[in-house]
């Protein structure tokens, strides 16, 4: 009897809490709008801005020292910084801007600015773009620039993709270093020679073991150190120009795809599994298991601290003398609901990082991203230091793009990768591997941009 | 807090209700349980209604839900890769639990003995329990790592072909059942011991002075006798198989790459992984939230089912 009376009483609640979300929901919004109004009209000589960043302990500290040289020029503004190690950055701030408090202006990972902007959570930022920063200044500035020529973002700094190759690995081989004329072929030849298994012998010999390898031709992983510049250098790529319709199925994706599972078939590239035996997905370079690497700007940091002997050059080119950099620029957003004093405060931020020398070279000083400004980009402080020809990340700008990146980027990946994956593991036929992907990919699109 | 005021009055209007029936006694019960009950109504019920009503809307979190009715649904059963990860859980259910109890039962027996040392085997036993899955990754890895591992070293000596493992699509569930097993085990011993030590010893003895062996002991009394606590055991095992993700999701590839759990060809996708992966990484939360509803109904049932099935085999005292 007890037990009944119980479940009655619980049927009584939840009958109330159900008409008690019901009702809480339609005066929600009301509520925001009226917490709206005042904070705007109200004058006030001093503005607090909320800055997020994601950060490791190292940038987190460079990080308050420009955000101090960033007060004393400008003593009307306070910061209040936010930041947290990257996933929980950015997980936070999807709760955050749900519950609309944001940061005025955050960090966002080039890949999520789509994201946040077709979601209606950024600012438009092309009419201050275009009144304050000079565009020929800058690198870069347009890998924000959504379909329609609007700016969501400024780069904070730049990853751009080299080819990187270890000279005690090529040296112990005998093989001469990659140049600039180097098309993917001549990689995969070279690549041969330099792929070793744990008994010692080279790729190039019989009694070479596929199953036991040591030490990879070229490392491989996912999408930017992976799959997209080949495709985008054999001629083809995965999504259109107005990155709603995917172009997965072309006859030059296929050869791409032949390219780099014959690479896998015959051991010269890790598949997705053999990566698994690693501690992270980016260690063979930097732990000496791999001679060469699609390599961003950021890898720069673990080769140095590893204390390899290395270099970079550009990444070579496709079948018809086609080049393609990967590029994800970090940016600089500003939320939608910064207005009055605090949106001119957070671009009073956004300005003071791009065109001040000084915040300019300090980051860059971190090694962390290729500086947005040029001046300070093509300056001795930048390249100078390891590796020796830093200038190929400069030179990679003529034929850079971006990951075709838009709102549901990581989504169509993940599907990219669930039917490629396949096809590198062998699985699967190549020609397979692509209508699935096309069809998945597509329905991920769709999804997205018919509702809208 | 508009809910907390809310559930306030909620719980007001309950007591209202029973007043009359209620001694003094009653309300100040009521009055000591009301923090919890405020708590459940808003954070166990008034969440579980609001992800009931996400299941039936589109909810990117960034904007507020649109209400789409039954499309989540729909979209859910059709949907090809859904019906893997439920087979994935599935699959993991029907090897961990029974795997799991038998062997816990017999290990719980064995440790029930009077031994030379015995804490320090239960000990043992139990610490695997008490690691996170973080550690037990690194443990397992250097099981088997497809280029270090033991087990690879193992079968090269022995002149075998290497295997891929975690990597294999075949290999990589029954793989991680092991791991649960060998992990949860100690946890499942010591309940299982509890419920060894309430059979009374008479009944044992009785047995002996009938001829009866060790294995006929075991089988006629020990099993009987405490089929309640495997009752216990069975039910908890299957909901925590339901609900397993941690393991999954740092040993087949989440520690590298969030997106990415769920191993090779989504072969160890289990339910709770999916609505993860479509929740939190792809901001479809009303998606998400429609499976989180799948899983609870299928669970609900099974657990029915179970409990159904428990008058033909479990004895009360």
């Amino acid at each position: 009897m007890k037990h009944l009376a119980f479940k009655r009483g619980a049927l009584i609640l939840a009958v109330l809490m159900l008409s008690s979300i019901l009702l809480s929901a339609c005066s929600g919004s009301t509520k925001k709008e009226e917490g709206e109004v005042s904070p705007g009209d109200k004058k006030q000589e001093q503005v607090e801005l909320r800055l997020g960043y994601y950060s490791s302990a190292q940038t987190d500290a460079k990080m308050q020292e420009l955000v101090k040289k960033f007060q004393d020029s400008h003593p009307n503004i306070k910061v209040k910084t936010e930041s947290a190690p990257y996933g929980q950055f950015f997980q936070k701030l999807d709760t955050q801007i749900a519950a609309g408090n944001a940061p005025d202006v955050w960090l966002s990972d080039g890949v999520l600015v789509p994201k946040y902007a077709e979601r209606g959570a950024l600012k438009d930022l092309t009419d201050l773009i275009g009144k304050d920063l000079k565009h020929d200044d800058y690198y870069g500035l347009d890998f924000n620039k959504d379909v329609n020529g609007k700016y969501w973002g400024v780069p904070q700094g730049i990853q751009i993709g080299v080819l990187y190759y270890n000279k005690d690995l090529f040296d112990a081989a005998k093989v001469a270093y990659p140049t600039t004329d180097w098309t993917w072929d001549d990689l995969k030849a070279a690549a041969e020679k330099l792929t070793l298994d744990t008994n010692g012998k080279y790729a190039t010999d019989a009694a070479f073991d596929g199953k036991k390898v040591k030490q990879y031709g070229l490392t491989f992983f996912s999408i930017t150190e992976g799959w997209m510049p080949v495709l985008k250098s054999f001629g083809g790529g995965v999504l259109d120009p107005t990155l709603q319709k995917s172009i997965i199925n072309s006859p030059e994706n296929k050869k791409a795809l032949d390219w780099i599972v014959d690479g896998m078939n015959r051991h010269l590239l890790p598949t997705p599994a053999d990566l698994k035996s690693f501690q992270s997905n980016m260690a063979p370079f930097p732990s000496k298991a791999a001679a060469m690497r699609i390599g961003i700007y950021a890898r720069t940091m673990d080769a140095n601290n590893a204390g390899l002997n290395y270099d970079v050059t550009l990444l070579p080119k496709g079948p018809d003398g086609k080049r393609f950099s990967p590029v994800i620029a970090n940016s600089w957003v500003i939320n939608k609901k910064a207005e009055n004093q605090i949106g001119d405060a957070a671009w009073e931020w956004v300005k003071f990082w791009a065109t001040t020398d000084e915040a300019q070279k300090e980051w860059a000083s971190l090694g962390e991203a290729v500086p947005v400004k040029k001046s300070v980009a093509n300056s001795d402080q930048f390249l100078n230091g390891k590796p020796a020809n830093k200038k190929a990340f400069l030179d990679s700008f003529d034929f850079a793009g971006t990951l075709d990146v838009n709102a549901v980027w990581s989504e169509w990946v993940g599907k990219f990768n669930d039917s490629i994956n396949r096809a590198f593991q062998g699985e699967i036929p190549v020609d397979q591997a692509l209508s699935t992907a096309d069809k998945d990919v597509q329905q991920v699109l769709d999804e997205f941009y018919k509702k809208k | 807090m508009g809910n907390t005021e809310l559930a306030h009055t909620e719980v007001k209007n309950v007591v209202r209700k029973r007043r009359k029936k209620l001694n003094s006694d009653g309300k100040w019960g009521l009055v000591m349980v009301a923090p919890y009950l405020v708590h459940f109504v808003v954070f166990v019920l008034g969440s579980l209604l609001a992800s009931l009503y996400f299941s039936f809307s589109e909810y990117d979190i960034l904007n507020p839900p649109k209400w789409t009715g039954l499309e989540n649904y729909t979209k859910l059963f059709n949907e090809e890769i859904f019906w893997k990860a439920l087979g994935n859980t599935l699959y993991f259910a029907v090897l961990f639990v029974p795997l799991q109890t038998i062997f816990a039962l017999i290990l719980a027996t064995a440790l029930n003995q009077k031994l030379r040392g015995l804490k320090l085997f239960r000990l043992a036993h139990f610490l695997p329990v008490i690691s996170s899955w973080t550690v037990i990754l690194y443990v397992s890895d250097a099981f088997f790592n497809t280029r270090f591992g033991l087990a690879n070293d193992f079968l090269n000596r022995m002149g075998l072909e290497p295997q891929t493992w975690l990597q294999d699509p075949h290999l990589v569930i029954p793989l991680l059942v092991l791991i649960a097993v060998w992990k949860g085990i100690g946890y499942i011993m010591v309940i299982f011991l509890a419920g060894l030590q309430n059979v009374p010893s008479d009944v044992y003895e009785a047995a002996e002075i009938d001829g009866a062996g060790t294995f006929r002991k075991f089988m006629n009394i020990t099993v009987p006798l405490i089929s309640g606590t495997t009752f216990l055991v069975v039910v908890l095992s299957t909901i925590s198989t339901f609900q397993a993700f941690e393991q999954i999701y740092v040993m087949t590839g989440g520690a590298q790459d969030a997106t990415a759990a769920g191993g090779p060809n989504n072969s160890s996708l289990v339910l709770m992984i999916y609505l993860y992966r479509e929740g939190f990484s792809f901001l479809r939360m009303g998606y998400a939230s429609a499976i989180a509803w799948v899983l609870f109904v299928l669970l609900f049932i099974l657990t029915i089912v179970q409990v159904t099935l428990q008058k033909k085999w479990v004895h009360y005292e």
